[in-house]
């Protein structure tokens, strides 16, 4: 069977989860069985067909596995919604097309995507305006203690999405000249190696700028993703352990210089450490998400309640979790779905990242491998950062998960990622 | 009627075609993996990559696993596409008669582009040409390092660096 068979094949599967997810909603809340469920099935199918055909014909040889996976937590994303707020679902669902027409413009644009390579420089430096954004006066929106939105009008986004994109082009473009040198360059000092600073220089400045916009619109979550992504990056260019111990030093340093200084962050760890305090339960911005989140999970159990079944609402009307549909999404999910149903989750994601790199091993020049590798692991952290905040392996900080929160400016930034690799892919698989 | 048992049926046959979907996709990427290393092996980047393919980036203090140094054809006139020379000693491209490598293209000076070896390094350099050489679709300025898979152009023919 044909690539592009098998990723149509694959998309029927994804279509039957999303009207078996609405068909239980709809029994749970009407105690009727529809057959809008299956209207809604079939437009998911539609959509997805129109967007396979956009790859069909433009990249032949691209990954057939990437889009169907996508759409399958898409499915996810739309049923969970719907199931917390029929509303928003339907906002979701125009982000949803809206996220579709920029992946086939991405990829009818940037047919040849080393173009991006040229003009590293310039989307390096859109990347850090954009992120600058949210705390220009009047644009600027802030979000329990994070300025992580720009509102102009009716629209609102998150920069810092579009942001992990740019720069990650950055790094693969500058990494792909540079890191040669930033091997062969280096001294060893008391065993260490220190990559020659000519070099590194304009990778720490851009890094560091992107660093410094994060701390000071106070995206924790992001900064973190935007961290693992260079290190994974510089790794994967150089091939040198060192740097990567280097920068986790950096990092610790840093994680414990902001702790103790900066409140906001302060809190999130004390909420983290110990969510089920009473004083931090009860307090306003206390640990009452994380613990009701924690509570909600164990509640689903191996199988779940079953979709639509879990309780959301406390009996005065108020969320149960607060931010359901965008952090804590990943909880409702457990809830309904149980164990089985986030494991699946999190190996639909593994299975991406999977897909990812193995696009990076195929490709034939630095500048695919990188950009691959790099696309790959920020969309990978973005999925351990909340995730891993949700059951608390790690302190919570609020980024979205990739295709299945709630959020437009999440969804179509990740629909240009996943076009970028699908490009990369097309050119790597290519036959000779 | 009773839907109880639909809404049950309806829970597990989500988790059930989930998993279904999901082995099925796992089974499929973990064949592909398999054909993936072998064609790895033939393919244009082979010999000394690791897994990410980048290895190369490191020579100095990890000894480099020396595969010979090669340059394939992938599309020239006048040269059988697949075949490849050998670059140990360097090479000479272009259209003239002391070329190593003889470019049967309009476009190829008659010494066009020089391949030195340097160390454990490939260098490739313009020897001031026409038309210019192009290095993974850019135009090359200067001497560059070739890395495994790079795609050297010089007019209408096209070929690749391996190791």
């Amino acid at each position: 069977m044909s690539a592009r068979n098998r990723e149509l094949m694959a998309l029927i599967p994804a279509s039957l989860l999303l009207t078996a997810g609405f068909a239980a909603i709809f029994i749970q809340r009407n105690e009727l069985l529809s057959n809008v469920s299956l209207t809604y099935g079939g437009m998911f199918l539609g959509l997805c067909f129109v967007a396979h055909l956009v790859i069909r014909f433009t990249l032949p040889y691209a990954d057939p596995y990437l889009f169907p996976l996508v759409a399958v937590l898409a499915c996810f994303g739309l049923v969970v919604i719907y199931r917390i707020d029929e509303d928003l679902a339907r906002v979701q669902a125009q982000w949803f097309v809206i996220g579709l027409i920029a992946f086939a413009l991405t990829i009818f644009l940037l047919r040849d995507f080393r173009l991006l390579e040229r003009y590293r420089y310039t989307i390096a430096f859109a990347g850090l305006l954009l992120l600058l954004l949210p705390r220009v006066p009047g644009i600027g929106e802030q979000v329990n203690g994070a300025y992580l939105g720009v509102r102009i009008g009716p629209i609102s986004f998150q920069p810092s999405e579009l942001g992990k994109i740019a720069i990650v082009i950055f790094l693969a473009a500058y990494l792909q000249d540079t890191r040669r040198v930033l091997v062969q360059g280096s001294r060893r000092i008391l065993g260490v190696t220190i990559p020659p600073l000519k070099h590194l220089g304009p990778l720490l400045v851009v890094w560091g700028a992107a660093m410094f916009m994060l701390v000071f619109i106070r995206d924790l979550g992001s900064s973190l993703m935007y961290f693992g992504a260079f290190l994974a990056l510089l790794y994967v260019a150089t091939n040198r352990l060192s740097f990567v111990v280097i920068g986790l030093l950096m990092f610790a340093a840093g994680a414990w210089f902001f702790s103790s200084t900066v409140g906001h962050v302060q809190d999130r760890i004390d909420v983290w450490l110990n969510p089920f305090a009473p004083g931090l339960y009860d307090q306003p911005g206390g640990s009452y998400q994380i613990a009701n989140g924690m509570f909600a999970m164990a509640d689903g159990g191996l199988f779940g309640r079953g979709l639509g079944a879990a309780v959301l609402r406390v009996p005065d009307g108020g969320p149960l979790i607060p931010a359901p549909e965008t952090d804590m999404i990943f909880a409702v999910i457990v809830n309904d779905l149980g164990l089985l149903g986030g494991a699946g989750v999190i190996a639909t994601y593994l299975l991406i990242a999977e897909r990812g790199f193995k696009i990076a091993t195929l490709a034939t020049d630095s500048f695919s491998k990188l950009l691959a590798t790099g696309l790959t692991a920020v969309m990978a952290l973005q999925v351990f950062v909340i995730v891993g905040g949700v059951t608390r392996v790690i302190p919570l900080t609020g980024v979205t998960l990739p295709f299945v929160s709630y959020g437009g400016s999440s969804i179509v930034a990740n629909f240009i990622l996943l076009a970028l690799l699908l490009l990369i892919s097309n050119r790597a698989r290519r036959p000779a | 009627m009773e839907l109880e048992p639909v809404s049950v049926a309806l829970k597990f046959g989500f988790l059930a075609v989930l998993y279904l979907f999901l082995l099925w996709v796992a089974r499929s990427a973990l064949k592909d993996l398999r054909r993936g290393t072998e064609a790895a092996y033939t393919g244009p980047s082979a010999d000394v990559e690791g897994a990410t393919g980048m290895h190369s980036a490191s020579a100095p203090s990890t000894p480099p696993q020396r595969g010979r140094p090669k340059l394939r054809v992938r599309t020239a006139a006048g040269l059988a596409a697949g075949s490849a020379y050998d670059l140990t000693e360097g090479a000479l491209l272009g259209r003239g008669d002391q070329a190593d490598i003889r470019l049967e293209d309009g476009f190829a000076s008659s010494q066009h582009a020089r391949l030195v070896p340097q160390g454990d390094v490939m260098v490739l350099e313009d020897l001031g040409s026409t038309n210019g050489t192009y290095l993974n679709g850019e135009p090359l300025r200067g001497a560059q390092p070739l890395h495994p898979g790079d795609m050297i152009r010089i007019g209408d023919s096209e070929f690749s660096f391996e190791r």
